[in-house]
Order: C-alpha cells, then structure tokens, then sequence
C-alpha cells in the first residue's frame, strides 16, 4: 500500500463518446479513511470517471493506481478482489431473489463458494451465515431477509446493494449517486450508513452525489467536476468558498448554507 | 415442491418410462420414437442450461449434437468401434467442439452470443455437406447398429434393448443437470442470467462460469447426438443444421425453460409431434409454430414452468423456476459492464 496514505489515484483520465469529451484530463486522490465525494452539474462526466476507476469501461488515457496498483486495465472482478466495492446510480442487484439470496451470493462469491456442486456445510455453512447476518443487520434489513428485493422500496434496495458490495470484504467502497431518487427519510438513513462505514467498519468511501447537502454534511474531501472537467478539489470549506464552484451552481444557492 | 414430493414425482416419471416399450403399443408408437423422446430431451437440457438457467441464446447446440452423431457414425464405419466405445466418442467430440468454440463464444454476450452460435453451427454443416468423400454429404451417412461388447460376450443391440440404454442415459443426464443447477455454480449461473455486471462485482470472473457451462452443455449435446445417430443409423448434415438448433430452442420454451424436467416436456411434443402429427398433415410445422407463439404470448414459462406456477408461489432461488421472458430479456446478459 502507497505509504502517504493515497488509497486510490487517478492521474489524467480521458474518455470520449462519439467527439464528446465526458471526461478530460481529471485527477483525483483518495486518502485513506476519508469520505470522499465526486460532484458536478449535469453531465459533468461523474458516472464515466466512476466507470474508469471501478473498471466498468476502461478510460483511453490516464493511470488509474489502487492499493499502490497500476489496475488501469484490470478487469472489473479483479479490482473486486483487490479490495474494490461498488454500487450503481440504478441498482444493479437480482431482483427476484430475496434480500437475503442477495448477498449470500456475494458472501459465497468471497469465501470461494461459488463455483462448487456441494453448498457449504458445517462451519463454512456457519461462516457463511454469520457474515449475512452481519451485513443485513449493518444496513438493518434483517427483518425483510425473506421478502425479494423486487418488492422492496427503493431505499432498501439501495441499502441491499451496499451490503452486497460490503460481501467482497473491501477496503474501498465506490458509490455512484446512492440518494438519487430517494425521499428525505431514506437520505438520512443512507447518510447514516455511510457515516458507518468510515466509523463502525474503518472503509474508505468514495461516492458521486447531486444533493449539496448531503455532501457538505458527509464529506472530509470534494472533487468538483464540470463539462468533463475538474473544476476544484478540497476541503468542503473550501469549496464552498470557490468562486468558480458558486458559478457552476449559480443560481441554486445551495452554498450559501455552509 | 418440498424436496421429499419432487424425489416421488421425479421416481413416478422414471418408473412410467421404465414400462415404456409396453405403453407405448398402447398409444400406437413405436418404441424407438420414445428412445428419441429420450435422447432428444438431453440435447434440449443443453439449450436449457445455456439459454434456461444461464441467459445465453444458444442458437447452435446442433453443432456439438451433430458432431455426436458424425462422431459416432464415423469412428464405426472408420474403426468398427463398438457400441459403448461410438457413444463415448461421439460424447467426446461434442465436448471437443464445445472446446473449440467456447472461447470464442465467450467474447460476446447476448444477441451476438446467438448470431456467433449460429454462424459456427453453420461451418461445421457445410463441412459435413461437402466432404462427400468422408461424410456422405448431402445424403449422410449410414451406419449399421455396432455390437455391444462386454468382454467375450457381445450382442446386437435391438430397439427394445436401445431403450433401456437412452432411458439410462437420460436417468443420469436429468441427475447431473439437476445437481449442476442447483449447486453454488447452478446459482451462480442464474445470478448471470440476472444480472451478469452485478455477478463480476461480486468478484467473479464470469467468463470461467460460462465456459464451464458451455462445456457441460457441449458434452451433453455431444451424448444426445450419439444416441441419436446410433437410434436411427444414421448421420445427416441437417443433424448439425441451425434448424435443428432451433427446433431444440422451441422444444425448451414450450416445456418451460429452467426447470429441470422441462425438456422431457418439450422434447415429447416436438418428437411424437414430428412423427404423429406430420403423418396426419403436412402442416405440422405450422402447428408447431402457432403452439410456439401461443406458449412464447400466454404461458412464457412453458408447460411444465406454468404448472409449477399454478402450484405454488414463484421463487426464482428456492426451485428450478426461471421466466422464458427473462431469458430472452437482452438486459440480463448485456455487454456493458465485462470491462471489455
């Protein structure tokens, strides 16, 4: 592991669609035990600089080092194994499967389960039992184990996805928008889990997010992204001072609260 | 279905086949047509597990069936092996092809998985079609029956005899696949049917799921086609064709994909249909394309995957039910997300 501390590092990402530039020349680094938060407008490039980090779609410049790992063209399940875990601005998760089916499948993923013909018994079953019931009760969906994800609300599926991507034991954790389309009562409570994150389980948190309250309420570090660009990196005190923030977000006066 | 009535139900189908050579004078079929239920039914397993469990539209399982065939067809002509040994290679030369191909087939998901399936399908027929010298060609090959050989002793294999040994076959086929299906690897098959970006940030490599998978269903496929060019005497190019392919496709809707005895199902309609029904009318290709598109509009689970629906409530972990519209969803196995 990089000794000053930088966890992950993205040095000069670059990803075009067509002739758009979603993302251009952006670096950004990611200090241990820090809860890191990627914003922007609209179309600042945020989702596609996730997907070059988390090996989702490979960036055409640029270096992306993790755990002092050059993994710029690591394919997306190693990175997993490295340490990585990421959610999805829609979550990505088996809908038909209960919640507790949900992230089991991951648990068994990690403990090398998977690609056996016998399902674990005695105390690989024991172990594997354990850590389910330790990750529904992190994001408190113990009591709706049974009922599959489908069913469940929005915010739920969202907390359901976060123990899944906990399963893989990571040391990182990226999450892409994870209140996109929530009310206010399932913000809090994500909040709160993120929170737990850093405090209760010592990870790192990287996350994509609109709401400029919840990121000024939540993060130690903000990136600022605009048209593919960086635009500010710094402290939300910082931030919140930037003349060049304040125009990107002219007019929604959400600054004005710090 | 607790584990207890499935094993029951499971043992009354067995022991109902195991009478077969005496049922079916009753319903005026040949013996041999039911050997081909048999037989059939494991390649239709292969589009199953493929296309069923796994989200892959396996539109070229002909090619590993027919490879059987002329795997088999050509080792006795060529090599007067006997009959245990043609079946044995006619097995290994469908997972040879399955082999051969996988890798291949691995690079893409969805619709182009179909098109890639099809397209090597496709090579393997016009080589069969066109190496008359080896193969026949066109008119394929014909193959007496080999004898079968247990140290000293051999004996000619007739009709009645052949049943029992498709009927074992298949008994061991239909154990392996529901064990496959509903082990840790089953599982993790139908979390790729679902949603395979989701599967890889788990931490799993996909790429080695499928292939194993395409492996399993290449030997099975490759056993199918033994059988059945051992059953009729006989390997023809069609065996390989991307009809065949299709019609093996047809028969896993209308049994219902992702239930284990679905293709037994879809496999009796499509065989006793064929012969029946187009001894009646030559329109029998329509009635099984209005059967298809009424199954694919009003029952998408096919008829066995309907009847365990009416029975009991949906869940897509607890038991081998999977939703035909689900395996057919080009969500579910895109290309996104494999960090090509």
């Amino acid at each position: 592991m990089a000794s000053d501390g930088v966890l992950l590092e993205a040095t000069g990402i670059t990803k075009a669609f067509g002739g758009v530039r979603a993302v251009d020349d952006v670096s950004l680094q990611v200090r241990e035990g820090t809860i890191h938060a990627l914003i922007g407008p609209n179309g600042a490039g945020k989702t596609t600089f996730f997907n070059a980090i988390s090996g989702f779609a490979f960036p055409e410049r640029g270096r992306v080092t993790f755990r002092g790992t050059d993994v710029t063209r690591l394919v997306n399940w190693r990175r997993i194994a490295m340490g990585m875990g990421r959610t999805f601005q829609t979550p990505s998760i088996f809908p038909e499967l209960t919640v507790d089916e949900n992230v089991r499948l991951g648990v068994s993923a990690h403990a090398k389960q998977a690609f056996r013909l016998r399902a674990p018994r005695g105390e690989a079953k024991a172990a594997v039992d354990g850590r389910v019931d330790e990750l529904l009760g992190f994001v408190n969906l113990i009591a709706q184990r049974d009922r599959p994800l489908a069913e469940l609300a929005h915010g739920s599926q969202r907390l359901c996805e976060i123990a899944m991507s906990l399963s893989t034991d990571p040391v990182l954790v990226l999450l892409d928008e994870p209140m996109a389309g929530l009310a206010e009562a399932e913000t809090d409570r994500i909040i709160g889990v993120i929170r737990d994150l850093r405090v209760r389980l010592g990870l790192t948190v990287l996350f994509v997010e609109h709401n400029m309250r919840v990121v000024l309420s939540l993060a130690d570090r903000i990136t600022v992204l605009d048209r593919g660009k960086l635009l500010a990196d710094g402290t939300p005190a910082e931030i919140a001072a930037n003349e060049a923030v304040r125009s990107a977000y002219l007019g929604e006066g959400v600054l004005d609260h710090v | 279905m607790t584990a207890r009535k499935e094993l029951l139900l499971s043992a009354a189908v067995v022991v109902l086949f195991a009478f077969g050579p005496w049922i079916s004078p009753l319903m005026h079929l040949d013996v041999s047509i039911v050997s081909g239920v048999l037989v059939i039914a494991i390649a239709v397993m292969s589009v199953n597990l493929l296309l069923g469990y796994t989200g892959l539209p396996a539109f070229g399982n002909a090619a590993y069936f027919g490879l059987g065939s002329y795997g088999a067809a050509l080792s006795v002509k060529y090599f007067q092996v006997h009959f245990a040994e043609a079946i044995v290679i006619g097995t290994v030369a469908g997972l040879l092809g399955g082999l051969i191909l996988a890798p291949f087939l691995l690079r893409r998901r969805g619709i182009y998985f179909g098109l890639l399936s099809i397209a090597f399908g496709q090579v393997f027929y016009f080589i069969a079609y066109r190496y008359t010298d080896v193969t026949g060609g066109e008119d394929g090959m014909q193959v007496p029956r080999p004898l079968f050989v247990l140290a000293n002793a051999h004996a000619t294999v007739s009709d009645f005899g052949f049943y029992y040994v498709a009927l074992a076959f298949f008994v061991i086929a239909v154990i392996a696949f529901r064990t496959i299906v509903r082990s840790p690897f089953g599982r993790t098959l139908i979390a790729i049917r679902q949603n395979e970006p989701r599967v890889r940030y788990l931490g799993l490599n996909t790429d080695r799921f499928i292939f194993v998978a395409l492996l399993i269903a290449s030997t099975m496929a490759g056993l199918s086609g033994a059988l059945s060019g051992l059953l009729i005497n006989f390997a023809f190019p069609l065996q390989l064709d991307w009809h065949q392919s299709g019609y093996f496709v047809l028969s896993m809707i209308l049994g219902g994909a992702g239930t284990v005895w679905g293709s037994l199902v879809g496999a009796f309609i499509y065989v006793i249909g064929n012969d029946i029904i187009s001894t009646i009318t030559s329109w029998w290709q329509i009635f099984l394309g209005a059967l298809f598109v009424a199954c694919v509009l009003f029952f998408p689970r096919g008829i066995l995957g309907t009847l365990q629906a009416l029975g009991r409530a949906p869940q897509a972990f607890g038991d081998d039910d999977v939703d035909a519209n689900a395996a057919f969803d080009p969500n579910a196995a895109g290309e996104a997300g494999r960090g090509v």
